[in-house]
């Protein structure tokens, strides 16, 4: 069975959105373990301890810049050249997922410091996501569920992302701020849980 | 009195919950499981939580402290194991919250609370000496600054630029030491380190304590099991046992008072065997 496409060669389809997939996934899993690999600091210095989960996903932006290089050997091959706005709209789209990304992976490192299997449970959740986030197929295929699937920010993410840089269709700036919208909300709702119980990681840790 | 660089501990209690029911790892996918398999017994403890009728086994490492420190002055907290200094520290620190009460502390507080925190085992000495003031609240430039004279301090020049990893406990000492005692903070609060150090080590640190208090001020909080070091060091010394104060006042007398309680357990026990 074919996987429809858009029109663009598969390999470099799946690439641009496996491209922010692997960042979010791989923060997401990460973080989740941020905060009891380093107990040991956690429990004898006082410091801001937002700052683990933080570094932790700034880790990852590194792994994305190295993937990027070679998105643009792809792009390269494949010869397409993406327009100025494509090129603009990267950084913006890289931002929504840093912020998901310290979203999800601080509410799970977080829940992980009370339930230690927290971060086993989180690969097969992982692996879940992946299926439910247009990565290997296009969001054309899903209209139907349209309106649940754009709750996941990286929905927007990836769709303009591939609009962008390999003119799938127009980029879809609405969608590019709804997922910056949930984005926030969920970096939110992960604030508010650390800070409630923040406290006391140095005794239950 | 001068309120510069007090501390002020008001009724602070620190409760721990013994969670025996749960064990030591809590499962995410157990607690599911107890959901499904016995929904009853759940609500049952999920309401009993509310209501607050749970069966609880509560601990109070302390209870009912109230402490007044002046600015500059060195005072020692000694007493049996278990009598709650270290969470008294940990507390001043900020690690963890107490249960109720609160603390009022002016100035810049640095804790030494064991040996080598915030080490990296991969960087050298050097290295870490960057890491560890940073995390205990100095700015680059004044890391810089003072780097020398934190060299010159832990006395193992040779051996700055190896891995941390490779140190003897007691070279990890001199160097975790040397960076605190530095950093010039308003309040320092020491946690039975200095048990690795050589008497050498000892003496230069109870030296540049002393100087680090009398000239420039500062508050210096010192728990020790080592009552000489407490007399040569400290004029005012705090008793406690059981999370609770016993006294506060001058060395001499605390001392005295500390050694008499356990003598006098001894000596009972001794006259009962014969």
């Amino acid at each position: 069975m074919q996987i429809p496409s858009d029109n663009v060669p598969y390999p470099i389809f799946v690439y641009v959105g496996l491209l922010f997939w692997q960042f979010f996934s791989g923060a997401l899993l990460e973080t989740s373990n941020v905060f009891i690999i380093d107990r040991g600091i956690i429990t004898k210095i006082y410091f801001p301890r937002i700052i683990l989960p933080i570094s932790s996903v700034i880790i990852k932006c590194v792994d994305f810049a190295i993937a990027s290089v070679i998105l643009l050997g792809m792009m390269i091959y494949y010869g397409y050249t993406p327009h100025l706005t494509g090129i603009l709209i990267m950084p913006v789209l890289l931002a929504i997922t840093f912020i998901a990304a310290v979203g999800g992976g601080l509410f799970f490192a977080t829940l992980n410091v009370k339930y230690r299997d927290v971060r086993y449970v989180l690969s097969f959740f992982i692996q879940l996501l992946l299926f439910l986030t247009p990565v290997i197929y296009p969001t054309s295929i899903t209209a139907k569920y349209s309106f649940i699937l754009v709750l996941n920010p990286l929905v927007g993410v990836i769709q303009n992302a591939r609009a962008g840089l390999l003119g799938t269709a127009p980029i879809n700036l609405s969608l590019v701020a709804i997922s910056f919208f949930t984005s926030l909300v969920f970096l939110f709702i992960s604030l508010i849980y650390f800070r409630k119980f923040e406290q006391y990681f140095a005794d239950i840790i | 009195m001068n309120i510069e660089n007090s501390i002020i501990i008001k009724n602070i209690g620190k409760k721990y919950n013994i969670a025996y029911q749960l064990g030591g790892y809590v499962a995410l996918r157990e607690v599911f499981a107890n959901i499904f398999l016995n929904p009853f017994k759940f609500v049952k403890y999920k309401v009993k939580k509310i209501i607050n009728l749970e069966t609880k086994e509560e601990f109070w490492a302390l209870r009912n402290i109230n402490l007044e420190i002046n600015k500059g002055d060195i005072v020692g907290i000694i007493g049996a194991s278990g009598a709650g200094k270290s969470t008294l520290l940990k507390i001043l620190t900020g690690i963890t919250p107490p249960t109720e009460g609160e603390v009022i502390l002016h100035g810049k507080v640095a804790s030494l609370l064991e040996v080598g925190t915030g080490f990296h085992p991969e960087f050298t000495g050097r290295e870490n000496i960057f890491l560890n003031g940073v995390i205990l609240g100095m700015t680059k430039k004044e890391i810089i600054n003072k780097f020398d004279k934190i060299i010159e301090f832990a006395g193992i020049d040779k051996f700055i630029d190896t891995p941390v990893k490779y140190y003897s406990s007691g070279m990890y000492v001199r160097l975790a030491f040397s960076v605190a005692v530095n950093m010039e903070p308003d309040i320092l609060l020491i946690d039975e380190v200095l048990a690795v150090g050589d008497v050498e080590f000892k003496k230069k640190c109870l030296d540049k304590l002393e100087e680090v208090a009398k000239k420039e001020g500062r508050t210096i909080l010192f728990v020790s099991h080592n009552i000489e070091i407490i007399q040569k060091l400290c004029k005012k010394t705090i008793l406690m046992k059981s999370g609770k104060i016993l006294l506060y006042g001058n060395t001499e007398e605390v001392i005295n008072h500390y050694l008499e309680q356990n003598n006098e357990g001894f000596i009972n026990d001794t006259n009962k065997t014969q």
